[in-house]
């Protein structure tokens, strides 16, 4: 478990240096707009055709910008006019980029989050035990894993959202719902297929981590001494090996989130997600008026980029205090 | 166990690799909804010209009877025909590859270039100046998506400051290289340099900042070993210590990580092609997936996993040669 020499070794590095107070700033940060996205969000990020309704003639941006729009198959000089309605601007299809760019905080860390638990749930288990028993269970164990990392995600993801479809779970919005919030979407879609895709994407490096750990501790005097107590299998791997392998587990969990994170949202980019309400879907949408509108596809990257950042940080942080041997930084 | 063993060993574990990503592959496919015959034909084909496609495509026969012929199919390398353009799909495999070896190695090569004397210099001036600037590019490198990093290179250096093209390139390398041959003309070998280069520094940034962070924080464990005190102390110059000594012993487990990150770098390589519209499989990839032109993705995944196979266990053979302790697992 969590010793009194890894608190006091998070507390020192923490102290002693920048970088993991900045990683902790920006993730409460993040956290924040998550959760308090129907607050800080000015419209509803889902609502389309906000500066058609207002009567601009282009969607508008936080300054004044010049650029050339092709009327006509010619090529003309037009000024889009900066609206204090719209800090950001709107999208191409009217949509609020500053509130689209809040609500995507919550789609991200939900599916971070999501998806390195049931990693967790399913890597570690499978680890501890390939590692313990060795051997035969071992070998089959690790060649399932080998193939899963030979295996795209891409191909995974489209594939099971063919068989699953793109399983949206609604996610309630508490703050709306105790009518806090007005105007605001009752609830918002998470891809739950995308999320079952990642953990399966991840998982692997779980079940590695945790099947290296449990190889050095079986062999430890307290197993054996355990064990010559009468001790099953079972009891000693949920109360020995478990508890002893879990820092590493910890700091490989923190830079999971950051790896998922940027998986959704290359799925959602390459159009494979599901979810339209998502930072990556939006760089998408950004990529067609790149020349004319580039702030639709710059405004969510910042938002991926912070969040990553925040996350791994965080991983290095606890690496740097926990000092674990821990392999793959996978993407 | 000798090395030979040990190479043989990690050749069979790559067999079952193989067969167990053919075998999702397969599987996936079965579970997948929606019928090749619609994909083969026009909208509004007959009953009876679907019933003939279905029989020539052997879907009528029981799925374990399709599986042996799959699989059979790929030991002999027939790979079956593209459902949507009726091509074999070994041909369109093979014709978009060098697209994809020109990207990634030149990827690699702008990963090398900037990362290895980046780390070097962080780790020499640590908690300098120099040093905090690799370790944010480094921070920035890694947490970059890179679909958004291609758009901002294109959209900067593009489109605002008209550096470089951003269409879809007209040259690739061995014709760019052959009009050079033939008439000793170098403007298509330019050509081609100005469109590989965003794609290059986009796939390759997360390559960069990985591998700055592994010379970093090698160098810095080697550099406290005794051995580069000895050395020092015997007179031997730092430069010949840093360079000569200590690199060559960091580079041992970054080329380990670097194969295990193939698999990244493809993924990487699919994205990169995607926003570039780069000609290689990774876009042939995306196309395969979204009209789910099974026959094509199979062939493709299953190519990427034997591509990624082969390299990783060249890398433990050359890890193998490099440390002997290797074999004795």
């Amino acid at each position: 478990m969590i010793s009194d020499r890894v608190r006091s070794n998070l507390k020192t590095t923490f102290t002693e240096s920048l970088l993991p107070k900045v990683g902790l700033l920006l993730l409460v940060a993040i956290v924040v707009m998550a959760v308090f996205a129907p607050m800080l969000a000015t419209h509803d990020p889902t609502r389309t055709g906000y500066y058609a309704e207002e009567g601009a003639p282009y969607p508008p941006q936080g300054f004044d910008y010049t650029t050339q729009i092709s009327q006509e198959g010619e090529l003309q000089e037009v000024t889009i006019q900066s609206s204090g309605e719209h800090l950001l601007g709107t999208n191409t299809a009217g949509q609020d980029v500053y509130s689209r760019f809040v609500y995507g905080a919550r789609v991200s860390l939900l599916v971070g989050f999501t998806a390195t638990v049931l990693a967790l749930l399913v890597g570690v288990p499978v680890g501890l035990v390939a590692g313990y028993y060795g051997g035969r269970v071992d070998d089959v164990l690790m060649r399932i894993a080998d193939t899963m990392l030979a295996f795209p995600a891409l191909v995974l993801a489209l594939a099971l959202i063919g068989v699953f479809g793109e399983s949206p779970i609604l996610v309630p919005d508490p703050f709306v719902l105790a009518g806090l919030a007005d105007g605001m979407p009752e609830s918002i879609p998470i891809p739950g297929t995308v999320t079952i895709v990642a953990a399966l994407v991840i998982w692997v490096w779980f079940a590695r981590v945790a099947r290296g750990e449990a190889i050095s501790i079986r062999s430890e005097g307290y197993v054996k001494a355990a064990r010559s107590f009468g001790a099953s299998n079972g009891r000693i791997l949920a109360g020995h090996v478990l508890p002893n392998s879990l820092t590493p587990i910890i700091v490989l969990a923190t830079i999971q989130i950051a790896v998922i994170i940027l998986l959704e949202a290359s799925l959602a980019y390459l159009g494979f997600s599901g979810t339209t309400l998502s930072w990556g879907y939006e760089i998408e949408r950004g990529q067609d008026v790149l020349r004319t509108r580039p702030w639709v596809a710059t405004i969510p990257g910042i938002g991926i980029v912070l969040a990553v950042i925040s996350v791994n940080l965080l991983g290095d942080w606890f690496r740097d205090a926990l000092d674990p041997n821990i392999e793959g930084e996978a993407r | 166990m000798t090395t030979g063993k040990f190479l043989v060993r990690r050749i069979l574990q790559g067999v079952v690799v193989i067969w167990g990503v053919v075998t999702i592959m397969f599987a996936l496919r079965a579970v997948s909804p929606g019928d090749p015959a619609n994909l083969m034909l026009a909208e509004g084909a007959s009953e009876e010209l679907i019933q003939q496609v279905r029989m020539e495509e052997g879907l009528n026969q029981p799925v374990y009877v399709q599986y042996l012929d799959y699989v059979q199919g790929m030991v002999l390398g027939d790979f079956g025909y593209s459902w949507r353009s009726n091509r074999e799909v070994e041909a369109m495999v093979i014709e978009r590859i060098p697209a994809t070896v020109e990207l990634a190695v030149a990827a690699t090569i702008v990963a090398i270039a900037i990362s290895i004397p980046l780390g070097v210099i962080s780790a020499t001036r640590r908690n300098e100046p120099a040093d905090y600037g690799a370790t944010l590019f480094s921070l920035l490198g890694i947490s970059t998506p890179n679909f958004w990093l291609g758009l901002m290179l294109i959209l900067v250096l593009g489109v605002w400051a008209g550096v470089f093209p951003t269409g879809r390139r007209p040259v690739g390398l061995a014709e760019a290289i052959g009009t050079l041959l033939q008439y000793g003309y170098a403007g298509d070998l330019l050509t081609w340099l100005k469109y590989i280069t965003l794609p290059a520094i986009t796939l390759g940034t997360y390559f960069t900042a990985l591998i700055t962070r592994l010379t970093r924080s090698g160098m810095v464990d080697e550099l406290g070993k005794p051995y580069v005190t000895a050395s020092r102390a015997k007179g031997l110059p730092s430069v010949l210590v840093r360079y000569k000594h200590v690199l060559r012993n960091t580079m041992i487990p970054i080329i380990t990580v670097l194969g295990l990150q193939l698999g990244t770098l493809m993924g990487g390589a699919v994205i990169t092609e995607t926003v570039f519209n780069w000609p290689g499989l990774g876009l042939r990839l995306i196309d395969a997936l979204r009209i789910r032109d099974w026959p094509l993705m199979q062939g493709i995944v299953v190519f990427i996993a034997i591509a990624f196979v082969s390299i990783n266990i060249f890398v433990d053979a050359i890890y193998a040669s490099l440390d002997p302790r290797v074999g004795e697992e």
